[in-house]
């Protein structure tokens, strides 16, 4: 009987967050601590020639300042902390002052002079295609991965540029919602026949898209503190993930792992962007030792904005075939992804999301990701699924209604299911509900009896549209450590190396130990938010990954230590340890209940016993991260302590279903979202309160990728317009419906023991894609076939005035 | 870009009386800047994009705040919030395209600081000239926006003159439908001007939105009894519905003689430098019922001489359909 | 008017920075520990009910101050530009951007922070255990502002409709999209959802 999961209960650090009483990176202080600030820089290409910062460091209170030479070099096509040779964007960080106080370094900044020299720059991924095209990097506007094989027959991954441009005919074509044929790619797979597919169908659509891409623009600007003591590092840092980031923010101080202290109570959001140790985060670390003394480097709203990472953009078209009984025959997807300054797309996963939505069985993708001289590009919430989303979901408005079908049923004709296959592997996965979600949306929704009420209410020059999206994204990995330890008190103690942006997933993912011990919650305790709390190897918290991942974690740690205890009570009771079984904190005879040991019983006889029953032994699997973490609570407990080798195959997937209805005023453009609900297929909901807020919150990103944000740079001098807030215009109270629904399907994957999958992502998805599908709905099917659909573009169109994608722009109007 | 959020350090001068007041920024001239509610002030010099000697801040001085009403309606200190502004039971009652115009700036607590005469001098939105950039409103030779590649999506339709910026204030266009006057004092005196006129293009100061000048004090509005519960009308529509600066607003009052409009003050912002009064519009309903069918045969009219930069075309429909509301209520 | 205002000195206050010009763009703090002016800058702040007396510089704002110099560091600086609301503090119980009120200007009011709302035997707000009760916090970094506005709307409306609750938490930024969870926890801590 479960009392864990699918219950309620207060993660322990919400109190802190209500209070003010939680500590993010820059609430930390240390006797001695420096300020330090970023120069960035004012060009969007060329290279630093020469810095002088004489006067700077003569200014009183001024410290210390630190350069690109203070780090190893970082050829590209790296993202380095500080450039020198490369200055690929404006806002990239060029150096860091240190001062007595923060307006000390900031006006040491202007005493700085550094002298530029200027390259060509391009902030169009189609322009620097173009023959003649200028290039983002000299040596080219193209990033190719490579993969050499090496010793032992590992692959080497690799990355290198190249300079590729496309005839003007392929531009053309791409421009005018054709198939760029003599166009060059540097991805490239298909599956099927396309041609046949194209054949059989009934139906042919072809159209163009765009997207946008736009910054994270986290709450908490990322900040991080660090200070040296005792030959250990200890790093106040602002991230996503806990114990992933250990070895490569070690790397980037050149240390052990085994010297960081990296500490990380709590994160102002990350939405990807944090996953792992991020380029900046190699200043404080090795400021501080150079200055020996602890340097706090706090970054400006703007400075967020440039280093912050952003979506990529991308301008695509896509062809699609449909046969007569509305099943999708053929896909055929071109995708140019706007690379940024660190030049990756996620074109290979938006057409991911194709094969989900569709599973066509013939399709081909084509893609290439160009370099801009723009922000640096990186994961964001469903990276290229949730954009993918938001531009297909009114083309397959369009492709039902050619054959005559309802909008949610040629989506449940389509979509994937547990026996369904993905991507370019065209591989499987653990099981899928996303025909349930459907029908269960339309019945939250009412969605047969919305979709004929009339659009015109009477409610002034306003017209309503209804609309229906999916959203997906792979929420699971394998293959983690889990650690827990059972204490003389009694308690159980959960150590989790997962971090903390905002999810909750490191707590929800601990009820899976107390679940299987069936300890109280208040019994148990979460160990987590600092290395030297001993935390085992864990996923990057991203990918929507840390609910499979680590319930299975946890549970196979705990499965662990409850067969640890069945021997230790054998042990000293007598029998084999199938004898013996667990409740209320004991172990004992399944015949004989009084015979046996109580929890706190069994600890004191596993240090005894000594061995793995105390951790003074443990498992040769487990990752060096988790063998150091059980060295240093070795001896303190019952260890449980496990790799996570469940069996199974299949990518996890996270879906979500959702519905919305706007109201459109067609004199401004403006429209409210009058209702939203979603479905979830996730699995077995854990922790029903915070999943809820979850599908919310992706909720709300849906409105932003649907009507708000997007980057905005002027191609004249590469100037971005939009760094702050208000720019950007990341949804607030006001743009967003606040009386939503969700629910999930709750059938509970078979390949989790606790049954659940991730579901951060897919929300927004499902979120947008409804939102488009509304307003295509209410505009009579009109494509815009952007993400986003901003007011000044809907004004347009319903003006007559000419707008659509040919110009298929990214970044700037 | 170099980039800042530090307050730098300046002197700060903190008056309580008026006289105080004029003295100092008589004496400091453009050394120095007046600070109501700061809600612009504080991003121009945590910017470094402006910089002074001091600060000269309005607040403590009493006589500036509150809104009274005259022989001739209202008096309303410079420094009242917007939130005074908006919760004005007076205000609502008799003259309401204000209290709806203050209530939709910003957000909650800008308005709770923000002061009415702070909305109506805030210096325009454009993000060349915020940025620091040397365009022509900074005193260097070029405008960045008005070329074929600017990102000029939120600048003017109306009277450029090599600044295309925007006049971004929500209560502007209020002041001008009601006919306000503004009341400036100097140690020299006190000198009054119609709103209309307060607000000047780049054609006649490239510099300054409106016609203070440096030892002046805007230290109340005038709105005259002329229009009180008049039919009013005020919408803005922005990105989004909390922060953002108007796309495009209006500010309408009506004078009704029965069912037919005997005279009207239409005032579009964020479409010009300063607030685009459309008396084209207003000549053209004289005398009509206040209807859709008049609406709609006027609409046009209220773009007449607008010219679109690349980006910004959008706000001549927009401006169009506002305005067209505004008369068919 | 208040007769009390009038008589006071001609001048409340004069703070000289002790600042040195040295380029076009900036200045700096040429003596920031010292300086004959420094005794000038002392104030006394009434903050959560104590008198906090603190240096403060002429331009400094609110934020700073209570972070830097009275270590309250549950209000947080978002953006520092009055367009998230995480700095939200309340001004004689008005909120206010902290970042964008300069501490010179409270010397006169009574300013409340995150750390000021639970009541004094450690009891958290009514607000604070309704956004716990809706596990309102994602992130948590707008979170604090967020108490802020309730704390203020509850005090002045303590039965707001879900509208009006909606339009006084309007000035509050979530990055995470909380929103509906705030504004339940909002309904809560004022009855209306049990």
């Amino acid at each position: 009987m479960t009392t864990h999961l699918g219950f309620d209960f207060t993660p322990p650090d919400v109190e802190g967050k209500v209070s003010g009483e939680i500590k993010y990176a820059e609430d930390y202080k240390r006797d001695g601590m420096v300020f330090a600030r970023i120069l960035t820089s004012p060009l969007p290409a060329g290279r630093v020639a020469n810095i002088d910062a004489s006067a700077a460091l003569r200014m009183d209170g001024v410290v210390g300042v630190f350069t690109a030479d203070d780090l190893p070099p970082s050829p590209p096509p790296g993202n380095p902390t500080l450039a020198s040779e490369y200055v690929t964007y404006v806002g990239q960080p060029i150096l860091v002052v240190a001062a007595v106080t923060e307006e000390i370094a900031e006006s040491a900044i202007d005493n700085i002079r550094v002298d530029f020299e200027r390259r060509d720059f391009v902030v169009d991924p189609m322009e620097s295609l173009t023959p003649g095209g200028k290039n983002a990097y000299p040596e080219g506007n193209v990033l190719i991965r490579t993969r050499e094989e090496g010793p032992g027959g590992t692959p080497i991954i690799g990355a290198e540029i190249r300079d590729i441009k496309w005839p003007q005919s392929a531009i053309d074509a791409m421009r005018n919602g054709r198939n760029p044929v003599d166009g060059e790619f540097t991805t490239e797979w298909a599956f099927g026949d396309i041609d046949a597919g194209f054949a059989e169908s009934v139906a042919v659509i072809e159209e163009p898209f765009v997207t946008m891409g736009y910054p994270h623009h986290c709450l908490e600007a990322r900040t991080s503190m660090a200070y040296w003591e005792n030959g250990k590092c200890y790093f106040h840092g602002s991230s996503q993930s806990q114990s992933a980031n250990n070895n490569g923010l070690a790397r980037m101080m050149n240390i052990d792992p085994g010297d960081l202290v990296f500490i990380n109570e709590a994160t102002g959001g990350g939405f990807g962007s944090k996953i792992g140790p991020y380029p900046i985060m190699a200043v404080a670390g090795n400021f501080s030792r150079m200055l020996n003394r602890p340097v706090q480097l706090r970054i400006t709203r703007e400075q967020e904005f440039y280093i912050g990472s952003a979506r990529s953009g991308m301008q695509g078209w896509i062809k699609i075939g449909v046969k007569e009984d509305g099943k999708v025959a053929a896909v055929d997807l071109v995708i140019v992804n706007d690379g940024g300054s660190t030049g990756g797309g996620s074109g290979n996963s938006s057409a991911g999301h194709v094969t989900i939505t569709f599973q066509p069985e013939n399709m081909r993708y084509r893609g290439i990701s160009v370099y801009t001289n723009t922000t640096p590009r990186g994961a964001q919430r469903g990276p290229g699924e949730n954009e993918m989303a938001a531009v297909l979901a009114p083309i397959t408005d369009k492709a039902a209604a050619v054959v005559n079908m309802d909008r949610v049923r040629f989506r449940r004709a389509n979509v994937i299911d547990s026996d369904g296959v993905r991507s370019q592997s065209q591989s499987g996965v653990t099981s899928a509900f996303v025909r349930e979600a459907l029908d269960q949306g339309m019945r939250l929704f009412n969605w047969n009896e919305r979709i004929n009420q009339p659009k015109r209410t009477g409610n002034g020059n306003k017209v309503r549209g209804r609309g229906v999206g999916i959203g997906y994204h792979g929420a699971g990995s394998r293959g983690y450590d889990g650690l827990v330890r059972i204490g003389t008190d009694g308690r159980l103690y959960i150590h989790s190396g997962v971090g903390n942006l905002g999810t909750y997933s490191y707590a929800g993912t601990c009820r899976a130990a107390a679940e299987v011990l069936q300890v109280p919650w208040d019994r148990c305790e979460i160990l987590r938010g600092r290395t030297d709390n001993h935390l085992p190897h864990s996923s990057g918290q991203g990918g929507s990954n840390t609910m499979f991942t680590h319930t299975r974690t946890n549970w196979v740690a705990a499965e662990d230590a409850v067969n640890k205890l069945k021997e230790i009570a054998a042990a000293d009771l007598g029998g084999s340890p199938n004898d013996y079984e667990i409740d209320g904190e004991r172990v004992f005879s399944s015949s004989d209940s009084s015979q046996g040991l109580t929890y706190a019983q069994a600890a004191q006889r596993a240090i005894e016993m000594g061995g793995r029953y105390s951790g003074m032994e443990y498992p040769d699997d487990i990752n060096p991260i988790t063998q150091r973490a059980v060295q240093g609570i070795q001896g303190t407990g019952l260890i449980g302590v496990s790799k996570d080798n469940i069996p199974g195959q299949g990518q996890p997937p996270g879906n979500v279903v959702g519905f919305t209805e706007i109201e459109l005023d067609l004199d401004t453009g403006k429209y409210e979202i009058l209702d939203y609900a979603a479905v979830a297929d996730c699995g077995t909901v854990i922790h029903p309160t915070n999943f809820m807020n979850s599908m919310r919150g992706g909720a709300v990103w849906g409105v932003g990728m649907a009507n708000l944000e997007r980057h905005v740079y002027d191609p004249q001098n590469g100037l971005p317009a939009n760094t702050g807030l208000y720019q950007s215009k990341p949804p607030t109270y006001l743009d967003v419906p606040t009386s939503t629904r969700a629910a999930a399907v709750n059938i509970p994957d078979p390949q989790n023991p606790a049954g659940c999958r991730g579901i951060g992502e897919p929300t927004q998805g499902a979120s947008v894609a409804a939102i488009a599908s509304a307003l295509s709905d209410a505009l009579d099917g009109h494509l815009f076939n952007t993400a986003p659909t901003t007011t000044d573009m809907i004004v347009n169109h319903l003006a007559g005035n000419s707008y659509s994608t040919q110009s298929l722009k990214t970044n700037t109007f | 870009m170099p980039s800042h959020d530090v307050m730098p350090n300046m002197d700060l001068y903190q008056p309580v009386q008026v006289e105080d007041a004029l003295a100092l920024a008589d004496r400091l001239a453009d050394r120095g800047w007046l600070v109501g509610g700061g809600q612009d002030t504080y991003g121009w010099l945590k910017d470094r994009a402006k910089s002074v000697e001091a600060m000269i801040d309005l607040s403590g001085i009493e006589s500036l705040r509150g809104i009274r009403e005259t022989a001739d309606g209202l008096e309303i200190g410079a420094l009242t919030t917007l939130t005074e502004v908006a919760n004005s039971p007076v205000i609502q009652s008799s003259y309401s395209v204000l209290s709806s115009a203050a209530g939709k700036v910003a957000s909650p607590q800008i308005r709770n600081i923000g002061t009415l005469g702070g909305n109506v001098s805030q210096d325009v939105r454009c993000w060349y000239y915020r940025r620091g950039l040397d365009c022509y409103r900074a005193g260097g030779n070029l405008c960045y926006a008005d070329t074929p590649e600017g990102m000029n999506r939120e600048h003017s339709l109306f009277n450029v003159s090599r600044c295309v910026a925007a006049n971004p204030s929500d209560t502007a266009p209020a002041l001008v439908a009601l006919d306000a006057t503004m009341v400036i004092q100097s140690v020299g005196g006190e000198r009054t001007v119609a709103a209309e006129d307060f607000f000047v293009g780049p054609a006649n100061d490239i510099q300054n939105t409106t016609t203070i000048r440096p030892g002046e004090i805007l230290t109340s509005v005038r709105i005259p009894s002329t229009w009180a519960n008049a039919t009013f009308y005020f919408e803005k529509v922005a990105d989004r519905n909390v922060w953002d600066f108007p796309l495009v607003n209006v500010a309408a009052a009506f004078k009704m003689s029965g069912d037919s409009i005997e005279d009207s003050r239409i005032v579009c912002g964020a479409v010009e430098c300063k607030p685009h009064r459309v008396t084209n519009v207003e000549n053209a309903i004289r005398g009509q019922a206040k209807s859709a069918s008049t609406a709609d045969s006027v609409k046009e009219l209220a773009t007449e001489g607008a010219r679109a930069l690349a980006h910004n075309g959008y706000k001549i429909p927009l401006m169009q359909n506002l305005v067209k509301r505004a008369i068919s209520g | 008017m208040n007769p009390q205002l009038t008589r006071r000195r001609f001048i409340k206050g004069v703070i000289f920075s002790g600042a040195a010009v040295t380029t076009g763009t900036g200045y700096y703090l040429a003596n920031a520990q010292t300086g004959q002016s420094a005794a000038e800058r002392l104030v006394t702040l009434n903050v959560n009910g104590r008198s906090r007396p603190v240096d403060v510089l002429p331009s400094e704002t609110l934020a700073y101050t209570l972070r830097y110099k009275l270590d309250l560091t549950g209000t947080k600086i978002g953006c520092n530009r009055g367009e998230c609301g995480a700095c939200t503090v309340l001004l004689d119980g008005v909120p206010n951007y902290s970042c964008s009120v300069l501490t010179q200007n409270v010397k006169d009011r009574a300013v409340t922070s995150v750390e000021g709302v639970r009541s004094a035997n450690g009891t958290l707000h009514a607000v604070q255990q309704a956004f716990v009760a809706e596990n309102a916090p994602q992130c948590g970094f707008c979170t604090a502002g967020q108490v802020m506005s309730a704390v203020a709307l509850l005090n002045s409306n303590p039965r707001p409709t879900r509208d009006e609750a909606l339009q006084a938490m309007s000035g509050n930024l979530c990055r995470c999209g909380a929103y509906e969870h705030y504004l339940n926890g909002v309904m809560r801590a004022s009855g209306q959802i049990v």
